[in-house]
Parts: structure tokens; C-alpha cells; sequence
């Protein structure tokens, strides 16, 4: 009974990591040596596979800024957001996800990312920066 | 009550009608054109943060062949942001340059996500002759989901109730914006087309 039970947990794991898998290859993200499969801080990038691997192309050697935001609802009151941000002379590019909720934003590597000051652009389009993971590419 | 009194009341609420996004991001401006088969106006507003914006409007009124100009403000008294979803409440004022007994007041709010949108509003204009008051409801829909930079479109459907005639009238709104562009285009009995063009700066 003991190996059946045993054989039963072995099978079930299998069968949800295939499923997972799949899951994964559906969405595009299992690109492997892709940056998105990376970990932050312990936490797998929640970002837009497709999106953020079109993003990082020509930016090596730099890192990324993955910000999530909420209230970020439509497209065109997340426009300011880009307005804010392309004031800042040390933001080399920038891309608003808004089916992720998130906003990517490229740095040179050596520039020290301050969430505190994201948070308050954020805030100055009137939407609320919730997280921060910073990538170097 | 006449006519004359429905159509001033059309007039002089009209711009709240197809109004959407009244204040911009700390620092932006916007532009909105819009003409009816009652009125053109320009109305051009600055926001110094998120929370208000101060305007000015200036109507040119096709019913009684006049041009004035009103000072607008807008507050944002309320927002809440959730990873799918924002509320909004606002506060709105204006005073005419026709003089200090021309004014109105007001509030609207919405709810909005992705893919719905919901909004209600309530306006309280006082002239020297007339005081009246404005109440519409709006629901939407996002046929499709577009991402950032896409071209979007919101069907809607608008219902207002107005003091003078005391009846709801119901109309459908459609919805389009690309990048800093928005432009709504509405269809009443009573007004016509309306078509209101937005863009920020």
C-alpha cells in the first residue's frame, strides 16, 4: 500500500510538472538562457516573456528595473508615466506592460535604482508603484 | 418651460457629457475640441499634480449665436488603485465670464478595468435666470484588449436624466484613443452627433 501511495505522489508530480511545462512552453516563456527564467531575490521575474526578451535586446551590460504598478489600467493614462520617466536623463529606455501591470525601465549598471523615487513618479501619474526587481543584464 | 430652456440646459452641460480623464499627470496639459449640432468649444487644461486641474473653456454657442468663457476646475477627491482595477471621484467646478451668478458644481466618478468601465456623474448649474440639475450613468465595454501603444476602443452606452424635461434619455458612445489622442464620438436625438477630440501634451 506504502509503495502504491508512493508511486501515486511519483506519478501526480510528473504529471503537474508536464503540465507546468507545457504551460510554460505555451506562453513562450521556456527560452532557455532567457532573462526572464532568471531569479530575483528568490522570485521568478513576473514579466511578459516575449515582451521583456524584445526589451533587454541591445542592452547588455546594463540592468533593468521591473516595476509593478497598480491602477495602471488603460493606455492612455499610463502615458505619463513615459512622459515622467523620459525627463530622467539616466533612463536609457522604458516600456509599459499593461497586461502585466508592470513598467520596465533600463539603467546604466552603475546607476543606483532608488524605488522611493519610481515610487513618487509613479505616484505623480497618479497610479502606485507596489514592487521592485532589478536585473542586470 | 420652452424649448429655448431644454436647449440652454443641452448647452450648457453638454461638455460634461463625453468629458472623460479630466485631469492629466503632474505637469501635463491637455486639449479637447468638441462639436454638437448646439456648440464648438475648446477647452485647454494644466494639471500641476494629479490631483487638480485648473482650465479655461471657451464656447461658441450655435443656439443663441454667443461667445463666452468659463474658468474650470477639476479635483480628484478620491482614487483607489488595485492591480486590475482604479476608482476615481471627482469634484468640478466653473464659473462663466458672463458673471459671478453663472456657475456650476458638480461630481463624477468611475470605475474601470481593462476590459469594463462604469461611471456616474451629478452637476448642479446655476445661471441668473436658471438653476438646474444633471445625473448621468455609463457603462462600457473593451470589444478587445490592446496593449500599450495599440489602438483601443470602448463601446459605450450613456443614460442621462435632466431636471427640465425629467426623462432619461439613453445613447451610445463609442470610444477610441491612440497614444495621446482620444476622441469620443456620441449620438442623441435631442443633440445630434458629438464628437469630442482630446489630446494631451
Amino acid at each position: 500500500m506504502k509503495n502504491f501511495y508512493l508511486l501515486f505522489v511519483m506519478i501526480a508530480a510528473v504529471y503537474t510538472s508536464a503540465q507546468d511545462h507545457q504551460m510554460h512552453d505555451m506562453e513562450g516563456r521556456n527560452h532557455e538562457g532567457h532573462l526572464h527564467d532568471t531569479m530575483v531575490d528568490g522570485k521568478l521575474l513576473e514579466v511578459n516573456a516575449e515582451r521583456f526578451d524584445d526589451f533587454v535586446l541591445g542592452l547588455e551590460g546594463k540592468q533593468v528595473a521591473i516595476v509593478s504598478v497598480s491602477g495602471m489600467v488603460c493606455d492612455f493614462c499610463a502615458r505619463g508615466i513615459e512622459k515622467t520617466f523620459s525627463k530622467d536623463k539616466t533612463v536609457l529606455k522604458l516600456d509599459v506592460d499593461l497586461s502585466g501591470g508592470k513598467v520596465l525601465i533600463a539603467f546604466d549598471k552603475d546607476k543606483n535604482i532608488d524605488f522611493e523615487d519610481i515610487k513618487k513618479k509613479i505616484l505623480s501619474n497618479g497610479q502606485n508603484a507596489t514592487d521592485l526587481q532589478i536585473i542586470k543584464i | 418651460m420652452g424649448i429655448k430652456y431644454f436647449y440652454t440646459f443641452l448647452l450648457l452641460i453638454g461638455p460634461m457629457f463625453l468629458e472623460s480623464r479630466p485631469i492629466s499627470y503632474s505637469g501635463g496639459s491637455t486639449l479637447m475640441l468638441k462639436s454638437n449640432a448646439m456648440q464648438n468649444s475648446a477647452y485647454y487644461h494644466y494639471s500641476p499634480s494629479y490631483k487638480f486641474s485648473i482650465g479655461i473653456e471657451q464656447v461658441k454657442d450655435k443656439y443663441f449665436d454667443a461667445d463666452y468663457s468659463s474658468l474650470r476646475l477639476t479635483y480628484l477627491l478620491n482614487r483607489k488603485n488595485t492591480q486590475h482595477s482604479q476608482r476615481n471621484l471627482y469634484l468640478q467646478s466653473g464659473i462663466s465670464s458672463d458673471g459671478v451668478d453663472h456657475y456650476f458644481y458638480g461630481v463624477h466618478g468611475d470605475w474601470e478595468t481593462r476590459r469594463l468601465f462604469s461611471g456616474f456623474g451629478y452637476k448642479e448649474t446655476q445661471t441668473a435666470s436658471l438653476d438646474y440639475a444633471e445625473k448621468y450613468l455609463q457603462l462600457g465595454v473593451a470589444p478587445y484588449i490592446g496593449e500599450y501603444g495599440d489602438l483601443h476602443t470602448w463601446l459605450m452606452v450613456k443614460a442621462k436624466h435632466d431636471e427640465l424635461t425629467n426623462e432619461w434619455n439613453t445613447y451610445p458612445v463609442l470610444k477610441l484613443f491612440k497614444g495621446n489622442a482620444l476622441m469620443e464620438i456620441g449620438y442623441t436625438d435631442a443633440s445630434e452627433w458629438d464628437i469630442h477630440f482630446m489630446y494631451r501634451f
